[in-house]
């Protein structure tokens, strides 16, 4: 069983509806406060799946001063770029040539690791694999895209390129063997070309063949162009004289009269048009090739022959199919591609860079910038500088039994059952005013196994993070801030190494300080912006026997997690404008600091502490 | 805690990089270090693997060749058993390693293999990851436990990837940026470590 790290889930509050799209008036959080405390909320429920995100993952509005998301925000496309090239590509071609990289990149069609072009005339040295600087490499075509992970060749679908570069415009005119495959375009060319329609039709001719079957094979876009044309005649010509399968049109599907008909029933009738009742001349379906038609090949006897020549290995997996893009293959509606060897190269899907925007006031809470070389942000609202950050410890007091100090204070150890065990919490305010953080958790968490939970100071004040916002004041260089802020950090450190022996417990000789700050209503440990409190829980006895439970005595999947069900509430009193620049320039310039505004921002978070040993 | 050996673990640079004693650092004059890099013991860096022909670019300017295997910027942390070698391939029909480069805030797990051409700033790299010859990665990029970068594969910015070989299997997040800065983990290690800030 893996260890378990200690974590923090937040839940985003678009989980519940009544909350989203709440106005975020004054009134309304104290308003809704009795209702949420009532609720417990259950972090095993299946729901809370969709709504519990690392601290990291959540953005946060300024102006709704709410929580936001990955599941709630609205993403927007800035830039479509290729993962392989890193080529932008723009929208226009998107539009043309579909979600895919068209320049050379592609993907093992075996194992999607990335293929290089390569001479074929050179052995498939991965020395070789020159993808970079085909034009300073002396080799020369046939070229092939190779694999430098499981070392697949392209040669083994009988796929040769001329030329290294374009490789996408090449592929789409190649079938797997070798064969040419016509482009729309050429297919189009051809179609119109008498002169090959005399030459397809003498072949079938001579073929002596009157059934369909002898019909030309059609490939899936010739057939698709060839039906899409057929049926569009077809309804631009409501009288043609049914002359193909009758039996159909008694149904009425077939006849274009069937759409009005089936309205007339849906409005009542009135749209009725008598005349058109009266013309019922119905569309006759697809009689040859050009019109569409393809007989299925019901004979599977090669696909059979194959299968025994190679093997289930010879076969494609499913997840290979599906990475497949079904109008590159050779895919028909009928027969799908079963073996490796009708497997192509894909070309590298693209990705895309994505602004957000909140949900509710429809602000944009992220927007990275449209090129594709900087990762740079123009908006970046992450809720880690709004809202405090929650870090969980291992905590071990005891002395008193020497076989507990093993215990929990290992990272990823497991719970005792029906030990108290101790986990200290550091909050770190993010802001530049003081908070103050109520806490609330339930004294049994919720499901079969409960636990007891004890917060020993659910109620408590951190200070703000001005120290840094002043000296970023003071020097508005970026380069000084981040001098400042090392130095500070070394600082931290050192008092932190030589004053508070206390957070060092691992020592065991600090016991008798330990277990004096062991006390209900009192803080553990703080610091500049943070603060530590302890929680005690005491895990269950995970025995299934007694438990007169629902389902059965089967431990359920991570039923052995202990997990916290916690309400946290952060008030604080900010400038009344909000916005921090503004504050800024109103300290600075001597302005009057009277219009401080009440805050309250408070959301439910689970604490993972651990697994209980399994008794 | 036990005790220090006598001349501590680590040479610590002027330019601030803890180097451990028990690394194995070959062809040291073609290893560059921006400073503030950490060399845990038993990490091998193959500095030896030197280009052997000069790009043609270079060499017609005149400039002195640059010798240098492997670049390693500011803040980079290299778990122990580590291995960083520059790729090698056939080029104009003649055998040669080029530089293996690091950016800045770049983290390499205990027993990674490394032989890309760049590996940009702000990168994660986990435990047992073999990342391919002439691998690209970009920034802020995690790569998880036990992966397989093919060579030659890039990896895009802000990409999380895993298995074998390597697929995308996430984005780092807007908040996950600062999660990457080695600053407090370089105080961790060296001859007078510093205990994690809570
Ligand atoms: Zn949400
Ligand atoms: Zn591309
Ligand atoms: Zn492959
Ligand atoms: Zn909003």
């Amino acid at each position: 069983m893996a260890a378990l790290t200690p974590y923090t889930y937040i839940q985003c509050p678009c989980s519940d509806s009544s909350t989203l799209g709440r106005s975020s008036g004054p009134n309304s959080p104290t308003g809704s406060e009795g209702d949420e405390d009532d609720r417990t909320f259950d972090p095993r429920a299946p729901r809370s799946n969709y709504s519990l995100y690392p601290l990291e993952y959540l953005l946060y509005c300024e102006d709704c001063h709410q929580i936001r998301c990955p599941r709630c925000v609205s993403e927007e496309i800035v830039t479509y770029y290729c993962p392989n090239c890193l080529f932008e590509v723009p929208s226009s071609t998107i539009k043309s040539e579909g979600n895919r990289c068209t320049r050379s990149c592609f993907q093992c069609p075996i194992c999607i690791g990335p293929l290089a072009v390569t001479s074929v005339e050179t052995k498939p040295d991965p020395g070789l694999l020159a993808a970079t600087d085909n034009t300073a490499a002396p080799h020369s075509g046939p070229y092939a895209l190779t694999c430098s992970y499981c070392n697949w060749s392209s040669t083994e679908v009988g796929i040769k390129f001329d030329k290294p570069n374009s490789i996408h415009a090449q592929l789409a005119k190649l079938r797997n063997g070798g064969t040419t495959r016509l482009t729309a375009k050429e297919r189009k060319e051809r179609r119109k070309d008498p002169s090959y329609r005399s030459q397809a039709a003498a072949t079938t001719g001579s073929e002596g063949g009157a059934g369909p079957g002898k019909e030309e094979k059609l490939d899936l876009e010739t057939q698709f162009a060839n039906l899409k044309s057929f049926y569009q005649r077809q309804l631009a010509d409501p009288n043609s004289a049914d002359t193909g399968l009758a039996s159909l049109s008694d149904l009425g599907f077939s006849s274009p009269t069937s759409l009005s008909r089936i309205m007339s029933i849906y409005t009542g009738g009135s749209l009725q048009d008598k005349k058109a009742k009266s013309r019922v001349g119905a569309m006759r379906e697809a009689l040859e090739s050009d019109e569409g038609l393809q007989i299925a090949d019901l004979d599977e006897s090669a696909a059979i022959d194959k299968l025994q020549t190679d093997g289930h290995d010879g076969t494609a997996s499913t997840a290979q199919l599906l990475d497949q893009i079904p109008n590159l293959g050779e895919a028909h509606l009928h027969g799908r591609s079963r073996f490796l060897s009708e497997l192509r190269p894909i070309p590298y899907l693209l990705r895309a860079k994505r602004s957000k925007r909140c949900p509710v006031c429809r602000h944009i809470i992220s927007k990275p910038e449209a090129k594709i070389q900087t990762t740079r942000f123009r908006i970046r609202l992450v809720a880690g500088s709004y809202i405090p950050s929650l870090a969980i410890r291992p905590l071990s007091l005891s002395s008193a039994s020497s076989t507990s100090s093993s215990g929990a204070s290992v990272p990823g150890a497991l719970l005792e059952p029906l030990k108290p065990t101790h986990f200290l919490l550091t909050f770190r305010n993010p802001i530049f005013d003081t908070i103050k953080v109520t806490l609330g958790a339930p004294a049994k968490t919720p499901g079969r196994f409960p636990s007891k939970v004890t917060v020993l100071c659910p109620e408590f004040e951190i200070d703000a993070n001005t120290d840094v916002w002043d000296e970023a004041l003071k020097d508005s260089g970026e380069r000084e801030r981040e001098r400042e802020r090392e130095r500070r950090a070394r600082r931290g450190g050192f008092e932190e190494s030589t004053t508070t022996s206390s957070s060092n417990n691992h020592n065991n000789n600090n016991n008798n300080n330990a277990q004096n700050q062991l006390e209900v209503g009192k803080i553990w440990e703080r610091g500049r912006n943070w603060v530590s409190i302890v929680v005690e829980v005491v895990p269950p006895s995970l025995k299934l026997g007694d438990s007169t439970g629902d389902g059965g005595g089967v431990l359920r999947e991570d039923e052995d997690v202990l997990e916290i069900p916690m309400f946290v509430r952060v008030e604080w009193e900010s400038e009344g404008g909000g916005d921090e620049v503004a504050v800024a320039a109103r300290d600075t310039s001597g302005g009057s600091k009277e219009a401080r505004e009440k805050r309250e921002l408070a959301y439910w978070c689970v604490l993972g502490l651990g697994r209980i040993r399994r008794s | 805690m036990s005790r220090r050996p006598p001349r501590g673990e680590y040479i610590e640079t002027d330019t601030g990089n803890k180097v451990a004693r028990k690394a194995t650092l070959v062809g040291t004059q073609n290893i560059m270090l921006g400073g503030k890099t950490v060399i845990q013991p038993e990490v091998m860096i193959r500095g030896d693997l030197i280009r052997t022909i000069q790009a043609s670019s270079q060499s017609a300017s005149g400039a002195p060749p640059n010798n240098t295997a492997v670049s390693i910027g500011r803040y980079c942390f290299l778990s122990r058993g580590c291995c960083l070698r520059p790729p090698g391939r056939l080029y104009k029909g003649t055998f040669t390693y080029m530089p293996l480069r690091m950016g800045d805030h770049v983290f390499v797990g205990p027993g990674s293999v490394i032989q890309a051409a760049s590996v940009g700033s702000h990168v994660h790299i986990g435990t047992n990851v073999v990342v391919g010859e002439f691998a690209i990665i970009k920034d802020y990029v995690r790569i998880l436990d036990g992966t397989v970068v093919p060579p030659n594969m890039v990896i895009p910015s802000l990409s999380i990837v895993a298995g074998q070989p390597a697929r995308l299997i996430g984005e780092v997040p807007e908040g996950g940026h600062e999660a990457f800065e080695l600053r407090d983990l370089y105080k961790t290690v060296g001859n007078n470590p510093q205990p994690a800030p809570s």
